[in-house]
Order: structure tokens, then C-alpha cells, then sequence
């Protein structure tokens, strides 16, 4: 592989990589703010200009004049010609001087004391502050206020650019991330740039909001606090939030995601794409963004026992007898699993059917499906339908057949994996004729109408795998503690199969995972990307 | 959040061991003797207080106070000097138009060691002169008996917008939630001075005064 030379590094590059690109390959950041991995070359902010030497030491360089302290004079004095990084292409035996070079070092300097000149420095009430990437290399390559003595240009703040977004002209460093996205991503150019210099900004199209599926997005490509999100305008401080790393639940796609949660009260008032280039590359949906709702909204916090209105809370050991009762005497039980659950729960509800129950037929719930699109939204809203068939030992049915067996009374008894669901008229019918336990983080029609509810966690509070649609599976890590009594969900299994007289000794998901006796689907390795967005840690 | 549902949950009971009272006799559960013993120190002092207040042999406690020693006084009546920098209970500085000079930022907040303020950001509604520019406090909560008086939170706040100058105490209250002060009363002291101002004032956006090129305005 041919390589450059970066701060005396050797970096390989694949033919069309630009310097900034190879080096990011590496893991290796050379400042900027408008190139971003998955868009075009803009070479606007002006940011990552290195020295380059071609080979055979060629070099471009100016005449300049250069003061002279001792003589008290200008003195001619040459200066090597900087060059965008994002822009030139790599060749080999380059010679590129990013860290290593002073005039690279000045060059930044001003650069970020141009950026900031008209920037209104309203950090304390600014939503990107802590992650910003103003701040960041203020720190790390400025270290000065600014010389210029003259008000700022005032723009407008606060604009709504539409059902989602906020924009900040003030703040605003005029990168055009946002305008590249819409139109190189999303495919729907609605925003575009006007004027230049410090009188530049980003405008919407005459006549258009920017709407769709794909609007959020923008937040997360702005560097800086110009673009903000109506959903997490003010509600908090990044420095206070904690991350891990998740998958989203929003369909089978299995967007990689950053779960950002609050671990003094346990919300999670984001979600972030994180970067996986065989999945999601750096995008995610808004849809996909918003399941972060799901953390705190209707969820089941304590167990119930009995149905409609008899439905009372209870303990969870209280719970735990009342659902094995129901299960040691039934003839027959239905199994239904969620598409909606990680794989670990669907494997220890399937485990404990096949074992101690004697349950080989498996149904599987789930949402509707939705519209897809080409870009990342899958039609199927259930972010592990592979993996949930998977453990089921490959075939599974749908839960609108049980409805025979239910009304035909071959099976009295129904024990279901929750988690969100859609149910027709029929099936749920059907199902309110027969004893139903069913595990659940929220309420749905299933919880509606059950004999005895477990509150088990959501997938943000718990461990567990999604495998998505292209058979990939793909780990996440508990953030928040779980709300209320909640337990993860084959924990909940585990306990209820011992209250039903069958001990199983796990007790870490690394017991499930060994019982499972390996992966499900593909793994998830994936190189790790320097241009994963910052976040507090 | 959790559905509100019927019935009161009956959790398991703890289990523990009972651990039996110490045995007494009657003589100590009387409390006979105890009760001469205190009686006996009251009227000790009370002797040589009244003869020290007859004979005016009794010393000056604030100025005592102020030199080395262990004196006593009879607070409340009187009161040790403060230092002109005393932190007493905290206070939101108000604007001229009697709307909070914070903007909710959290930086109070993040300095704080003992994690006592609470704090819910919102924005002014469309129109205000101030959108855009200002988010405020809907809530500002500081819970008194959490805090430490260590002052962080003024140094900390960019606006000016919150001091320790009150010269008061936490008064003394019946139940805990009392010492939480909300909003309005934290906005209702004074400072020191009679002031609910700052004495830092300032020029907002949107205000005569406030200086601004407008993109028109401006010669490019």
C-alpha cells in the first residue's frame, strides 16, 4: 500500500484519499471544521491547512517579508505555501507537516481567531458548549482573545427553521455541513448558503421548512451551536451527561448510536449516531434520534397481578408466584417473543420453554411496519427480528396465529416477551381468553389486558445484542438504571423459571451468552473512527 | 413515566434480629438523682450571673468575641461583627424590569461540590426581545441544607446573577422541604446594601444602549 508521510508518521492511503481522509484512517485528526467523513470536499473553514512537501522536495513557496527584531526591519524571508488537507490528494512519498510545522501552528491560530472574530461567545447559554469544536481547538491551537476592538455583526438567533431545528446565524461558522447534507444525504437541498465573509449564513429555501425524515441530522454535522434541536434545546448540560454505546430501536436498520443519559436522575434526553461505515456510516433518522423517548414514557415501573380493572400493583415476589401458578398448572403454553427485545431475552424466554415448559413452537411480536426508504429507514420498525428468529431455532409465526390454539383452548396459558407491539382486533380478542403473563419495559395492548405484568428494563438499561437486517449482530451497554422494580429481561426470566421450580444458575448476561453458545448473526468489529462526534464522558 | 395504577405495593419484609433494652433498676429509671444534679447546675449559675448583673461585673460579649477566647452570647440580642464578605443565604439578582438576571446556564450548578442547585432552562417565547439571546430559569431550586456556603456558584456565575450578600442566616424551620427556596424567594431578597439589583448593571440585548452593527447597518 503506497503511503504519505504525516509528522514524520508513515500513513498508507487508498488511491483518492486525501490527506485528511488517510489520516483520519488512521485515527489521526488534523484539525477542521467543514470536512466531515461521509460528505463532499468543501474546503471553506480553512482550518486543516498542512505544509506539504512533494517528492523530490518540491515545495510551493511565497516570499514574504518577515520582521526582523534585532535590525528593527523587514527582512525578504521565504514561507512555505499551506495547503487544505481536506482538498489535496495523497500521493506517494509525500511529506506532510500537520503538528510538526510553525507555520502550521500560526496558520490555525488565526485561522480560529477569523472564525471567532463575529461569534457572539454566548457559551454559557449555548447547547454545544463542551462539545464544541470552537472551544476544543480554542484551547488547543488559539490561546488568545481576540484583537478586534469593533461591536460584532449581530445576526438573527433563534430562527425555527422548521418543525425541528433551531438555527443561530451568530454562531454560525458558515461550513455548509449542513447544506452538504441535506442535499448530498437527505436529498432534499433545502438549505443553502447567502452572502459571504462576516455576512454569511445559512437560509431556507423561499416557501420551505426544513422537514422530512432526516432533519435532526444537521444538529448533529453542525461543529459548532448554530443548528440546535427543538427536542434537546435547553433541557441539558453535555458535561452532566454520560455515555454508552447502543443501538437504535427504531427499525431493522440498527443505526449505531450514543446513548447520552443524566446519571442523577437516569433520563436519556438524547440519541446520537455513532459511526459504523458497513451500517449506518455517521447518519441516523429522526425517528431513529427520538426513541430516546421511549426511556422514560409509558413505562411499566412495578408488576401488576390481576387484569382490567382488578389490575393492582404489586411486589415482585408477589408477581413472580402469581405468574408461576399460572404456568405450573396450565396444559398448554404459548410463547411469544419480541422482535422488539435483545437477543440474550429472546434466547433465555426460548431456552426456558424448549427446557422446562416443553414448548417448541414459537410466536413472535412486534410493531407494524412502516415506510422505508433508501437511505437508512428499514420497512420493518423491530430492530431484531433476525435475531429473535434466530434463537427460535429459525421459524417462528406470527402472533395473530395463536389465535386458534387460544380460542380453541389448547392453550390456557400465554407467556410473552413485551416490549412495544402492535396487535389486531382478532388476535387481541383472542388473546384476553386466555391467562396471560407478560414481561414488559412499556405499556401496550398486551400489558392492557394481562393477568400478571413483570417490569422488566429497556433496551437503554440493560446489555444485550440487536442482530439487524443484514444479519449483523450488534452489542449495546446499560446506561441508566433501570426505572422502578424493573429487572433486565432474562434476569426477570431467570427468576421467574426458578419461581416455577426450574433453577437456572445465570446470573450476568455473560451466563446467557455462554448458554447461547456463541453469536447469532455476524459480528459487529468495525474500526474505530477518530471523527466520532465528542461527547463528555 | 410509570402509569399511576391502583393499590399500594405490599413489598417483602426485611429481615433482622431484635436486639433486647438494656436492664435498669428502679433507682435509674427514676431519674431522682439526674434531675437534682441539673437543678443544682441552673441554680449555680443563676446565683452568679444575678450577682455579676447586680455588682455590673459582667463583660462586654461583642467585644469579647472579637478578642482571643471563649465567650458567650446571648444570641439573638446580640450579634458577633460580620465580615463584609459573609455569605449568607443566596439571592437572584434582578434586572431593572424585575425579571431574574440569569440565563440558566448551569454554571452555578457544575461548580457546585455539594450538588444543591437545581436548575429547569427555558426560552423566551417568540418576540421577546431577549429570544435568541437569553434562555432563563423556569426553575431555580437551591436546597439551603444541602449547601456548604462555599460561594462557588457566585464566582462561578457569569451574569452576576446570583450572590451570597444577603448577610442572613438559613432561618431555622420546622420540616426539611421548607429549606429548599424556590425562585420567587430567591428573588425576593435583598442584598446587604437594600438592593435586589446588581451593582454591576448591564446593557441587554434589545435595550437602548446595547451596542450593535446590524448586518444592514454595517459598511461591507
Amino acid at each position: 500500500m503506497p503511503t504519505i508521510k504525516l509528522d514524520g508518521r508513515d500513513i498508507p492511503f487508498e488511491k483518492g484519499d486525501t490527506i485528511i481522509r488517510a489520516a483520519w484512517r488512521q485515527g489521526l485528526e488534523i484539525p477542521h471544521y467543514c470536512w466531515h467523513p461521509g460528505l463532499s470536499v468543501a474546503a471553506n473553514c480553512r482550518m486543516c491547512l498542512v505544509e506539504i512537501e512533494r517528492p523530490g522536495g518540491r515545495q510551493m513557496m511565497l516570499d514574504v517579508l518577515h520582521w526582523d527584531e534585532k535590525r528593527g526591519d523587514y527582512v525578504p524571508s521565504k514561507k512555505p505555501k499551506l495547503e487544505p488537507a481536506c482538498q489535496i490528494e495523497c500521493m506517494e512519498g509525500m511529506n506532510v507537516k500537520s503538528e510538526s510545522s510553525a507555520f502550521v501552528a500560526d496558520a490555525r491560530k488565526h485561522v480560529q481567531e477569523y472564525l471567532l472574530l463575529n461569534h457572539p461567545v454566548d457559551c454559557a447559554i449555548c447547547d454545544q458548549a463542551g462539545e464544541c469544536k470552537l472551544q476544543d481547538y480554542w484551547l488547543k491551537e488559539q490561546r488568545a482573545p481576540k484583537r478586534m476592538l469593533d461591536e460584532i455583526i449581530h445576526k438573527p438567533k433563534g430562527v425555527s427553521f422548521g418543525p425541528t431545528i433551531v438555527y443561530d446565524a451568530e454562531r454560525c461558522i458558515v461550513c455548509t455541513r449542513c447544506v452538504r447534507f441535506m442535499e448530498e444525504i437527505a436529498k432534499d437541498p433545502v438549505l443553502d448558503k447567502r452572502e459571504r465573509g462576516n455576512l454569511g449564513e445559512i437560509v431556507l429555501s423561499p416557501g420551505r421548512q426544513l422537514e422530512g425524515k432526516y432533519t435532526m441530522m444537521v444538529d448533529q454535522v453542525c461543529p459548532v451551536g448554530a443548528l440546535t434541536t427543538k427536542d434537546f434545546r435547553f433541557k441539558a448540560r453535555v458535561w452532566f451527561l454520560r455515555k454508552v454505546e447502543t443501538v437504535c430501536p427504531g427499525c431493522a436498520t440498527g443505526c449505531n448510536a450514543w446513548l447520552d443519559y443524566d446519571p442523577r436522575t437516569g433520563e436519556v434526553p438524547r440519541l446520537r449516531p455513532r459511526d459504523n461505515l458497513a451500517v449506518n456510516q455517521f447518519w441516523m433518522c429522526d425517528d431513529g434520534i427520538m426513541t430516546h423517548k421511549r426511556v422514560q414514557s409509558a413505562r411499566v415501573a412495578t408488576a401488576t397481578v390481576g387484569r382490567g380493572k382488578d389490575r393492582k400493583q404489586a411486589a415482585p415476589s408477589a408477581a413472580f408466584k402469581a405468574a408461576a401458578d399460572l404456568l405450573r398448572g396450565a396444559k398448554g403454553v404459548g410463547i411469544v417473543l419480541s422482535a422488539q427485545r435483545s437477543t440474550e431475552d429472546n434466547f433465555t424466554l426460548a431456552y426456558f420453554a424448549r427446557t422446562f415448559l416443553g414448548v417448541n413452537d414459537f410466536h413472535l411480536a412486534g410493531l407494524a411496519s412502516w415506510d422505508g426508504d433508501a437511505i437508512l429507514r428499514d420497512t420493518d420498525r423491530n430492530p431484531n427480528t433476525r435475531g429473535a428468529t434466530a434463537v427460535a431455532g429459525g421459524a417462528v409465526r406470527p402472533i395473530s396465529e395463536l389465535t386458534e390454539p387460544v380460542v380453541s383452548g389448547q392453550v390456557p396459558v400465554v407467556l410473552a416477551l413485551g416490549g412495544q407491539v402492535d396487535l389486531d382486533d382478532v388476535t387481541a380478542g383472542a388473546l384476553g381468553r386466555a391467562k396471560l403473563i407478560v414481561l414488559s419495559d412499556c405499556e401496550t395492548p398486551l400489558t392492557k389486558m394481562a393477568d400478571v405484568v413483570l417490569p422488566i428494563a429497556s433496551w437503554a438499561e440493560q446489555d444485550g445484542s440487536f442482530v439487524n437486517r443484514q444479519g449483523v449482530e450488534q452489542p449495546f451497554v446499560a446506561g441508566p438504571k433501570p426505572v422502578g422494580d424493573a429487572l433486565p429481561g432474562w434476569d426477570s426470566l431467570v427468576r421467574l423459571a426458578k419461581q416455577a421450580g426450574h433453577p437456572l444458575d445465570w446470573k450476568r448476561i455473560k451466563d446467557v451468552r455462554k448458554a447461547m453458545g456463541g453469536p447469532v448473526g455476524r459480528s459487529s468489529a468495525q474500526p474505530a473512527t477518530p471523527d466520532a462526534a465528542p461527547a463528555a464522558e | 413515566m410509570p402509569l399511576p395504577l391502583e393499590g399500594p405495593i405490599q413489598y417483602d419484609r426485611v429481615k433482622g434480629t431484635k436486639i433486647s433494652k438494656p436492664a435498669r433498676n428502679v433507682v435509674q429509671q427514676a431519674y431522682v438523682k439526674d434531675v437534682a444534679e441539673g437543678i443544682a447546675i441552673t441554680l449555680r449559675h443563676f446565683f452568679k450571673n444575678t450577682k455579676e448583673m447586680i455588682r455590673n461585673e459582667r463583660p462586654d460579649a461583642v467585644t469579647d468575641a472579637i478578642a482571643d477566647g471563649v465567650t458567650t452570647l446571648e444570641y439573638p440580642f446580640q450579634k458577633r461583627p460580620y465580615p463584609e464578605r459573609f455569605r449568607g443565604v443566596h439571592r437572584l439578582t434582578l434586572r431593572e424590569d424585575g425579571s431574574p438576571r440569569c440565563v440558566a446556564c448551569f454554571c452555578c450548578s457544575t461548580a457546585c461540590p455539594a450538588q444543591c442547585i437545581y436548575i429547569e432552562a427555558g426560552e423566551y417565547p417568540d418576540g421577546d426581545r431577549r429570544r435568541g439571546y437569553e434562555k432563563y430559569p423556569v426553575k431555580f431550586v437551591i436546597d439551603e441544607l444541602r449547601c456548604i456556603f462555599c460561594g462557588f456558584c457566585v464566582e462561578a456565575c457569569p451574569c452576576d446573577a446570583i450572590r451570597m450578600d444577603t448577610g442572613m442566616h438559613p432561618q431555622p424551620y420546622d420540616s426539611r422541604d421548607q429549606f429548599v427556596f424556590g425562585k420567587s424567594l430567591l428573588m425576593s431578597f435583598a442584598g446587604a446594601d437594600g438592593t435586589q439589583q446588581s451593582q454591576n448593571p448591564r446593557v441587554e440585548p434589545g435595550e437602548k444602549g446595547f451596542p450593535g452593527i446590524t448586518r444592514l447597518a454595517g459598511h461591507h
